[in-house]
């Protein structure tokens, strides 16, 4: 069994889940401090990304889990 | 000392950012051979060009401009005071169409920029607005925006070195390629979450600076407050009920809290009003 395989399935998994429930987490881990947080939002509040970056990184999450689960497969000797 | 609890938390979130950064420095240097002087240069002009880069795109994608002294002669006069009130210099102050009431702050003590939005002037009174400039100049005062860019700058770099030592040290097959990719994205997200949590808490911190430089902080929770109610109110569409739905990001909600730069504003205005 290949552990890497399986540590990519695992995290990709997770990761792409995560994208998925809330795209706002990874542009907000890339943005902030590269551009004021604020910029884009109503004073006060952080900046929600608009609808299309957020549909594009939950695509991101979609390919995510699909490559994390044929990993899967893969290290369990299934494919 | 101004903010002893602020200085506790930052030698906490500081300490453990060093440590990772040590830790990524450490590994460019005995696996890839880089030597130690190439590794703190790079790093300096990395975060550097961010900085650069960051405050030269935040102006130019809102289209700032000069805000013009005969236009707003209250406003030039209320930041002149308000600087000289918290020991900084007068910052360079822009307007720009925002399409919602904004401002923030870019820069450094000595050579920083607030950005107010055109709505922002015509939604708030004059004393609100003081109350949101008297807020951005605590952020210039406490160099909270080096301190983000530095977190972030020690963020990507800690990712990239991850991301090399996976690739590095696998069989090159699709599914290192993979791993690398997405022990990058885990890793910056999680040193991110400690430059989220220190970035909360100074808000709060100037907050409070800000009540202070104006002499109470009813005029900044009522900024706050008369925002919020119309955010409210335009929210109400079906794209953020169906973000809402997930209960998982939610404005103020699990994950939308670790992820988020500021405090709910709700705790903001009690804060200012206790």
């Amino acid at each position: 069994m290949d552990y890497r395989t399986l540590l990519a399935a695992a995290l990709g998994v997770g990761l792409g889940m995560l994208l998925i429930v809330a795209p706002e987490a990874i542009v907000r881990a890339h943005t902030t401090g590269r551009v004021p947080g604020e910029r884009g939002g109503e004073y006060g509040t952080d900046s929600v990304p608009d609808d299309r970056v957020r549909l594009l990184v939950r695509v991101v999450g979609v390919g995510l889990v699909a490559a994390g689960l044929y990993f899967g497969a893969t290290g369990f000797g299934m494919l | 000392m101004r903010h002893p609890s602020l200085v506790a938390r930052m030698a906490v979130v500081g300490s453990l950012l060093f440590a990772v950064y040590a830790v990524a420095a450490v590994v460019a240097m005995g696996a890839f051979g880089v030597p130690l002087w190439l590794v703190l240069i790079g790093s300096v002009l990395f975060v550097g060009v961010q900085y650069k880069i960051g405050k030269w795109a935040a102006l130019r994608s809102v289209g700032a401009e000069d805000l013009p002294e005969e236009q707003y002669p209250e406003i030039h006069r209320q930041v002149e005071a308000l600087s000289g009130e918290m020991g900084i210099e007068k910052p360079r102050l822009m307007i720009a169409r925002m399409g919602v009431p904004n401002a923030f702050a870019v820069g450094r003590k000595g050579a920083g920029t607030v950005v107010v939005s055109e709505e922002l002037l015509r939604r708030l009174n004059a004393d609100e607005v003081e109350g949101v400039l008297a807020h951005e100049l605590a952020h210039i005062g406490n160099r909270d925006v080096v301190m983000m860019v530095l977190g972030q700058g020690i963020a990507s770099i800690v990712s990239i070195v991850a991301q090399w030592a996976v690739l590095l040290t696998g069989d090159n097959d699709l599914a290192d390629f993979f791993l690398a990719i997405v022990v990058g994205q885990v890793v910056q997200m999680f040193v991110m979450l400690f430059v989220f949590a220190i970035s909360r808490y100074r808000e709060y911190v100037a907050d409070s600076d800000a009540a202070g430089a104006i002499g109470g902080g009813e005029p900044l929770a009522s900024a706050l407050e008369k925002i919020s109610q119309g955010n409210e109110r335009a929210s109400e569409s079906a794209v953020d009920e169906q973000v809402n739905a997930l209960c998982i990001f939610g404005e103020g909600r699990g994950l939308a809290r670790l992820f988020a730069t500021h405090p709910p504003v709700e705790k903001r205005i009690e804060r200012l009003r206790n």
